[in-house]
């Protein structure tokens, strides 16, 4: 009994130990030191506060997200500037937080069975579908012009992203997280005038280092794959992707397969969705999938080819993995989020600070025209912005006992500077999509804002530059898929996808399969239905 | 209690035989053991090295460091350490109920002979609760839970799992009750002792290593359980698997908290299992009647 | 077969005075069946009732009779993840039965320090699954990896890339699962052997001294309950097995480790299908019914 006791005791002792173990507060802020209390007492006495509503003393609301703790990425914002709001407000709210990979599962759980438990949910846009369709959460344009409410500029948020906080002309987000992939590679290795002659030696012409197309970029990575460029005497990578199954795999297909697959309408404006231009998914006239139109097989075929020009292993790597290899210096590209710019600065796991280089997603020469019924021959590349990934940004759930206390907090978030300080603050997981996140032309911050958020000037540069290419530079959009069993469509596809690059099947039948699953989905959800929201979803007027 | 010894082969061979099986049982160890040592050192490794340089050894291939314990237990630390008080109580009320409950269950099987419901029959109910995948009840759980007000509270939890485990109990006891010899009973019947008594003095003293392992199986599948704690808790009554599965976020899985989850998840059952056993037994064979 | 005379298979309390005091036998099986139909009546007539409609997220609910369960038939998926999942049953619960067999006879000598062996295979199931899984992503990665570091060192020159193969994937979900479920077996089956009597030992070595006979004769038909009980615990909860694929390779690649489980889970909690959801986990209950009542008829005259 006495040993029992003894380790009893030790837990209880241990338990009452962490339990009294808490970030230090500096000016009300859990900072990790006094920069980041400084610029962040900086941006909040920049910000408008409104003017809150006295009846607000005392409340408290909900808010869920997905778990990545206080100083994680998108959920970490949410425990930092609590004092603040509660400073202001005198209400307060109760954070909860949801293991991701069941983030929608407890969300449409709580939602569906009208439980009501999140007030403010910080979701994904592609669950707006089923939002919509089922009306579940509450439309915040009434609060534009109430005095009480901060005021946000939405007209600076990128359209491509602005599109997915509304719903045809209805305002259900507030400004948040603005998600994009982008191509990163070692500039050093890459401008190398050593690796440039190697290159022009065995390929028999330049490198073409601005990698304008995947054409290009398969080429550098051919080349680079097996040879130890980065001199630790192990044949290294040429590109890292996190292609398994189920570890957001399908989002490299969605960013590589977009300038194959949508062209700009011929005429002005160039956005313009037709039948056949500026389509992606589905066709807006009959619902027919497209994703196994010959622009996606051929897409597939170019990513199953660089997917070869690395590790073996890269077919079942989820993002960490995929991340580190790129991180660590044996490889030389990747294409994903805005995390690898932030990761890249962090000295605990990356070894490639200040030699970061990125642009926007390349495109090509020969995309598929869905009129014409064949490819094009393009003489400049077919480019494409994209916005895949999440976009993570609350919205009120249409059970919240305050939505005009939640639309404060939200708001709140949204203005300029505080939003601009979650976005130059690297660990917050909140990436750029605001002009006040550029530089100037396009913006008018600052390279030192990066800085003080710890990222090394060039890379800060090159990051935020391939982002703003991405959102102002290129003309065309691929559209995000927003409908009601979205999420099911993306796993099937996912699915698929993993079946052709691990060469169990062929990519044209991977993706055939694809195009019968995603049929009897539309037909099971019902066909006008999911015609019309997604004709809604994507501007497309018949 | 080993019936083995009864016999013994020749010397030599003994000798042989016991090495070999020495061996045997060092490796089986190491077999099982590994995956710890390699959390162990996992969570000692900076995150830059923990998937970019094969280590096996610490100080010769890397270097160890706080690291990883530190962060988590700063930023996490409250919520880890609540969520594993939530486990230990959730698991521990499920197993007394389960166990409780199975085993009575258990002997009722094994000793008695059910006319209209047979005994085979009722076995194989009680084994057919494992038969449903989790997910096929959880939505009505969920509501079974909402309008008993019960969402987010332990309770919810432990009358689940009891609910799940109570098959293990059940079936693994009425094994231990036949192989018990019915003599024991038979003559304490003859001296006028009450069912429950035979019970209670006899047949669990007797079977209490058994109800011990018994326990031990529901404490670990309640200590697992994972759909239902997510499902049924928001905050208040997170198990510490949900707060396992919170390693994955949208920037992939951070590997070096799951080796720091995965040993502070393993500590509280670990002692349990290695301390309580010896007192479920002890405690039931209290009552024995001796002879 | 010695056993089946050493003692009686009827209970005794139905013999002649003995049988008027039947009623406690309810009072022994009443709180366990009584609790269990407290809890499980509603969920279970609900998603029974549920597998007979089309039910998706914000249509209503249409009665559409057997057409989940029929649908399920023309369900690609559904073959492939029957498949998959049969593998994994007969593999896991061939390898954990007889390596937990292994080590429970083993054990079952009188040594020292058998306490503190015990408790140590105790600990890989208190592990969490799902911990597991991801803490097998670091040890099967390619080139850091436990697994693929010994493997180097033991000269292979082509380290496999576990997660890119699908065959390569389920070995490895095989490993991880036998790894934490021996334990189980070990546990159960050691209690079971050390409940035995010891005066059929001492009566069988009388008659022979050798181990291998005495275990072929003697221990193995006085286990084989528990060891069925083992068997079918097992075979039942791998049917169900969901944690580790779906933390390790989730399910990849492509479909190749994707279980029934991992489908219901997809159907039924991601894509809120509940209907068809519902239908395949009563399809997979109809077919572990199936498995038992073979399992009991066959071994009626054991398992009574």
């Amino acid at each position: 009994m006495k040993k029992l006791g003894i380790i009893v005791a030790l837990v209880a002792i241990s338990l009452i130990a962490v339990q009294s173990l808490s970030a230090q507060l500096i000016s009300g802020f859990p900072a990790a030191n006094e920069r980041e209390a400084q610029t962040a007492l900086a941006a909040f006495e920049e910000a408008d506060k409104g003017k809150p509503d006295p009846a607000w003393q005392g409340e408290k609301f909900t808010i869920g997200v997905y778990s990545a703790g206080q100083r994680g990425a998108i959920s970490g914002p949410l425990y930092f500037w609590r004092n603040k709001f509660e400073e202001l407000t005198g209400a307060s709210y109760d954070i909860v937080e949801i293991p991701f990979a069941e983030l929608r599962e407890k969300i449409f759980t709580d939602l569906q069975t009208g439980a009501g438990r999140y007030d403010v949910i910080i979701n994904c846009s592609n669950y707006y579908g089923d939002y919509i369709a089922n009306n579940w959460i509450l439309p915040i344009d009434k609060y534009f012009n109430d005095p009480r409410m901060p005021k946000w500029d939405r007209a600076s948020i990128a359209p491509a992203v602005a599109n997915l906080m509304k719903w045809g002309d209805r305002w259900y987000g507030t400004n948040n997280d603005h998600d994009a992939q982008v191509l990163y590679y070692r500039k050093d290795i890459i401008n190398s005038p050593k690796w440039q002659a190697e290159f022009k030696k065995a390929k028999g012409h330049d490198m073409p280092v601005k990698m304008d197309t995947w054409e290009d970029v398969l080429e550098i990575c051919d080349f680079f794959n097996g040879k130890d460029w980065n001199g630790d005497g192990k044949p290294d990578h040429g590109i890292t992707l996190h292609l398994r199954v189920g570890g957001q795999g399908f989002f490299h297909f969605m960013a590589i397969s977009a300038p194959y697959v949508v062209i700009p309408f011929p005429g002005d404006p160039p956005t313009k969705v037709t039948r056949y231009h500026n389509v992606y998914w589905f066709d807006p006239v009959t619902m027919d999938p497209l994703i196994n139109s010959p622009g996606h097989v051929r897409a597939l075929e170019m990513l199953i080819k660089l997917s070869k020009t690395g590790s073996p292993a890269m077919w079942g790597w989820s993002l960490g993995e995929a991340w580190a290899d790129f991180l660590s210096g044996k490889a030389v590209m990747t294409f994903s989020w805005g995390d690898v710019g932030s990761l890249a600065e962090d000295p605990t796991q990356s070894v490639i600070m200040g030699k970061l280089g990125a642009r926007g997603i390349p495109g090509t020469k020969a995309p598929y025209d869905l009129q014409q019924k064949k490819f094009l021959n393009l003489a400049k590349p077919n480019m494409v912005g994209n916005q895949v990934g999440c976009s993570w940004h609350p919205v009120i759930s249409k059970y919240a006992k305050n939505p005009d206390l939640c639309y404060y907090f939200m708001a709140w978030q949204a203005t300029a500077p505080i939003n601009h300080w979650n976005v130059y603050m690297g660990w917050t997981g909140v990436d750029p999509g605001t002009t006040y996140d550029w530089f100037p032309p396009y913006g008018k911050a600052t390279v030192q804002d990066y800085v003080d958020g710890g990222y090394n000037a060039d890379d800060a540069k090159a990051f935020i530059g391939a982002f703003q290419d991405n959102f102002y530079n290129y003309k065309i959009f691929q559209n995000y898929l927003r409908i009601p069993g979205a999420p099911e469509m993306d796993e099937i596809w996912d699915v698929h996808l993993s079946e052709a690059i691990t060469g169990q099947v062929s990519p044209k039948v991977a993706l055939d399969r694809t195009y019968q699953d995603w049929v009897r989905i539309v037909a099971d959800y019902g066909k006008s239905k999911l015609l019309k929201l997604y004709q809604e979803s994507i501007g497309y007027k018949p | 209690m080993s019936s083995g010894s009864a016999f013994m082969p020749a010397r030599s061979k003994r000798g042989l035989r016991r090495v070999l099986v020495w061996i045997v049982i060092i490796l089986a160890t190491c077999w099982a053991l590994s995956p710890f040592y390699w959390a162990i050192i996992t969570s000692f490794k900076p995150p830059g090295v923990i998937l970019t340089k094969p280590s096996l050894i610490p100080f010769l291939q890397f270097k160890p460091t706080l690291f990883n314990w530190k962060n988590e237990y700063i930023s996490r630390g409250r919520e880890i350490t609540g969520a594993l008080a939530n486990s230990i109580i959730i698991a521990c009320g499920a197993t007394l109920i389960a166990v409780s409950l199975g085993t009575m269950a258990g002997y009722g099987l094994a000793r008695f002979r059910f006319k209209r419901w047979k005994n085979k029959d009722m076995t194989l109910w009680f084994l057919s609760q494992r038969f449903l995948p989790p997910m096929a009840t959880a939505i009505p759980f969920f509501i079974l839970m909402k309008t008993l007000n019960l969402l987010d509270t332990r309770w919810a939890l432990i009358m689940a799992n009891a609910t799940f485990t109570l098959p293990f109990a059940v079936l693994i006891m009425r094994d231990v009750f036949k192989e018990l010899p019915v003599e024991l009973d038979e003559s304490a019947m003859v001296d006028g002792a009450s069912r429950f008594a035979i019970f209670t003095r006899i047949a669990l003293p007797l079977a209490a290593p058994a109800v011990a392992v018994a326990a031990v199986i529901c404490f670990a599948f309640s200590w697992n359980e994972f759909l239902f704690g997510l499902i049924l808790t928001y905050k208040k009554a997170q198990p510490v698997t949900v707060i396992i599965a919170g390693v994955e976020h949208t920037q992939g899985i951070q590997f070096w908290f799951v080796a720091t989850r995965l040993l502070a998840a393993i500590l509280p059952p670990a002692v349990l299992a290695i301390t309580a056993q010896r007192y479920i037994v002890r405690g039931l064979t209290f009552g024995a009647v001796k002879g | 077969m010695i056993a089946g005379g050493i003692r009686e298979r009827i209970p005794p309390f139905t013999r002649g005075k003995m049988a008027k005091k039947e009623g406690a036998k309810y009072f022994f099986v009443g709180p366990g069946i009584i609790w269990v139909l407290l809890f499980t009546l509603f969920p279970l007539v609900y998603s029974l009732r549920l597998s007979f409609f089309r039910a998706r997220l914000g249509m209503g609910q249409q009665f559409i009779w057997l057409e989940n369960y029929g649908r399920a038939f023309t369900d690609y998926r559904f073959w492939s993840v029957l498949q998959v999942t049969v593998f994994f049953v007969v593999c896991d619960v061939a390898l954990t039965v007889l390596l937990g067999l292994g080590l429970a006879l083993l054990f079952h000598r009188a040594m020292r320090g058998q306490r503190f062996f015990r408790s140590i295979f105790t600990m890989p199931i208190f592990t969490a699954p799902i911990a597991l899984g991801y803490l097998g992503l670091t040890i099967f990665h390619e080139e850091v990896g436990a697994v693929n570091t010994v493997l180097r060192a033991l000269g292979l020159l082509h380290l496999p890339a576990w997660f890119s193969n699908p065959w390569l994937a389920r070995i490895a979900i095989t490993m991880v699962d036998i790894w934490q479920w021996t334990p189980f077996c070990f546990l159960v089956l050691l209690a079971g052997l050390q409940s035995l009597p010891a005066e059929v030992y001492e009566a069988a070595v009388l008659d022979t001294s050798s181990g291998w006979a005495m275990f072929r004769h003697i221990t193995l038909p006085l286990l084989l309950p528990v060891l069925f009980t083992v068997t079918i615990l097992r075979v039942v909860e791998t049917f169900k097995i969901l944690d580790i694929p779906f933390s390790l390779t989730s399910g990849g690649p492509g479909m190749a480790t994707q279980t029934y489980s991992f489908y219901i889970y997809l159907t039924g909690l991601r894509n809120f299908n509940a209907g068809y959801a519902s239908a395949l986990a009563y399809l997979l209950l109809i077919v572990m019914m199936a498995i038992s009542l073979f399992f009991f008829r066959r071994l009626r005259q054991i398992y009574e």
